[in-house]
C-alpha cells in the first residue's frame, strides 16, 4: 500500500506541536492501519530521544577566567567597529 | 535572569569589565554545549565558545538592549561554529579522534585505573555514537537540530538566532530529523 504523502507532513507537524485536531485524527487513523508508517514514526521519535539523551556537558572550570583574560584591556573611547 | 543580565550589560557598556564575568558565568555552559554539539570536539568548542564571548564583549554597543541577550549571543556562537565547520577539512571531525593517536577519543582519556561500570561504558559509547551522527549532518541541519533538541529553544527563537524565516527553520528541522532517523534507527 502506498501511503499518502501528507502522512509524513502530519508526523512533522505533530513533532513540532503544531498539528491540528483534524490532521492528528488522520495521522492516528493511518498509523493504526499501517505498520510501515508506525515504524517510521517510531524511528523519528527514537532519533529525537537519542539526541536529547546526550548528557549535558559543562564548560571547563577556568572558562570564565580565560574569557576575561582574553578581553581587550580597556574599553577604548572610540567604539571598536567590526 | 534576563533582568540581571540587562543590568550587567548596562554596567559593561559603562566600562565595568568585571560585570561581564557574571554574564559569562550565566551563559558559559549553554554556549559551550552549543559549540561542542556543533563541532564535536571539546578543544574546538572551548576556543569558539571563548571567541563568541569575546566578540560579544567587543560588539556590546551594537547589541539592541530590547532583545534577549541570549539570542544575540547564540547567533554569534552559531555563526562562528558554522565558519569553523566550513573552513576545516570535510572529514576532520567525522570521528573525534585525538590527533596523532590511534583510536583514542576524548572518552578514552577518562582515567583507566578505575574500570567503568558496564552500563556507564555503554552509555558513553552511545553518546559518542550519537555525537558522531550529529556531526555528520550538514551544518544547516545540524544548527537547527542542536538549537531545538539540545538547547531546547522555540522555533521562533531559532529563526531569530539564525536570521532565517520560520518556514525555512521548520523545513530544516524536518530534514534534519529525517536524516537522524535514518542514521540512528539501528542504534
Amino acid at each position: 500500500m502506498k501511503c499518502p504523502e501528507q502522512v509524513y507532513d502530519y508526523m512533522h507537524e505533530y513533532l513540532d506541536d503544531e498539528i491540528s485536531e483534524e490532521h492528528e485524527k488522520l495521522l492516528r487513523e493511518h498509523l493504526q492501519s499501517c505498520s510501515d508508517c508506525q515504524d517510521y514514526f517510531r524511528e523519528l521519535n527514537k532519533a529525537i530521544a537519542l539526541v536529547q539523551s546526550t548528557s549535558h556537558i559543562q564548560a571547563p572550570d577556568d572558562f570564565t577566567s580565560r574569557v576575561m583574560a582574553g578581553l581587550p584591556k580597556e574599553k577604548k573611547k572610540t567604539e571598536i567597529k567590526r | 535572569m534576563e533582568t540581571i543580565v540587562k543590568h550587567r550589560i548596562k554596567q559593561v557598556i559603562k566600562g565595568d569589565q568585571n560585570a561581564y564575568g557574571e554574564i559569562v558565568e550565566v551563559y558559559k555552559d549553554k554556549v559551550f554545549q552549543l559549540c561542542y554539539r556543533m563541532l564535536g570536539n571539546r578543544h574546538e568548542a572551548e576556543d569558539i565558545a571563548q571567541e563568541a564571548f569575546i566578540r560579544a564583549y567587543i560588539n556590546i554597543n551594537s547589541f539592541n538592549q530590547n532583545l534577549k541577550f541570549s539570542t544575540w549571543l547564540y547567533r554569534i556562537a552559531t555563526n562562528l561554529c558554522i565558519d569553523r565547520i566550513r573552513k576545516k577539512k570535510p572529514d576532520y571531525f567525522l570521528d573525534a579522534e585525538v590527533p596523532g593517536t590511534e583510536g583514542l577519543t576524548m572518552y578514552s582519556q577518562v582515567p583507566s585505573e578505575t574500570p567503568l561500570p558496564e552500563d556507564e561504558v555503554e552509555s558513553i559509547e552511545l553518546h559518542d555514537t550519537i555525537q558522531k551522527e550529529i556531526s555528520k549532518l550538514p551544518d544547516k541541519y545540524r544548527s537547527v537540530i542542536v538549537l531545538k533538541y539540545i538547547e531546547e529553544l522555540s522555533l521562533n527563537e531559532i529563526s531569530e538566532i539564525l536570521d532565517l524565516p520560520l518556514g525555512t527553520v521548520k523545513t530544516r528541522i524536518h530534514r534534519g530529523r529525517e536524516a537522524l532517523r535514518q542514521q540512528l534507527r539501528h542504534v
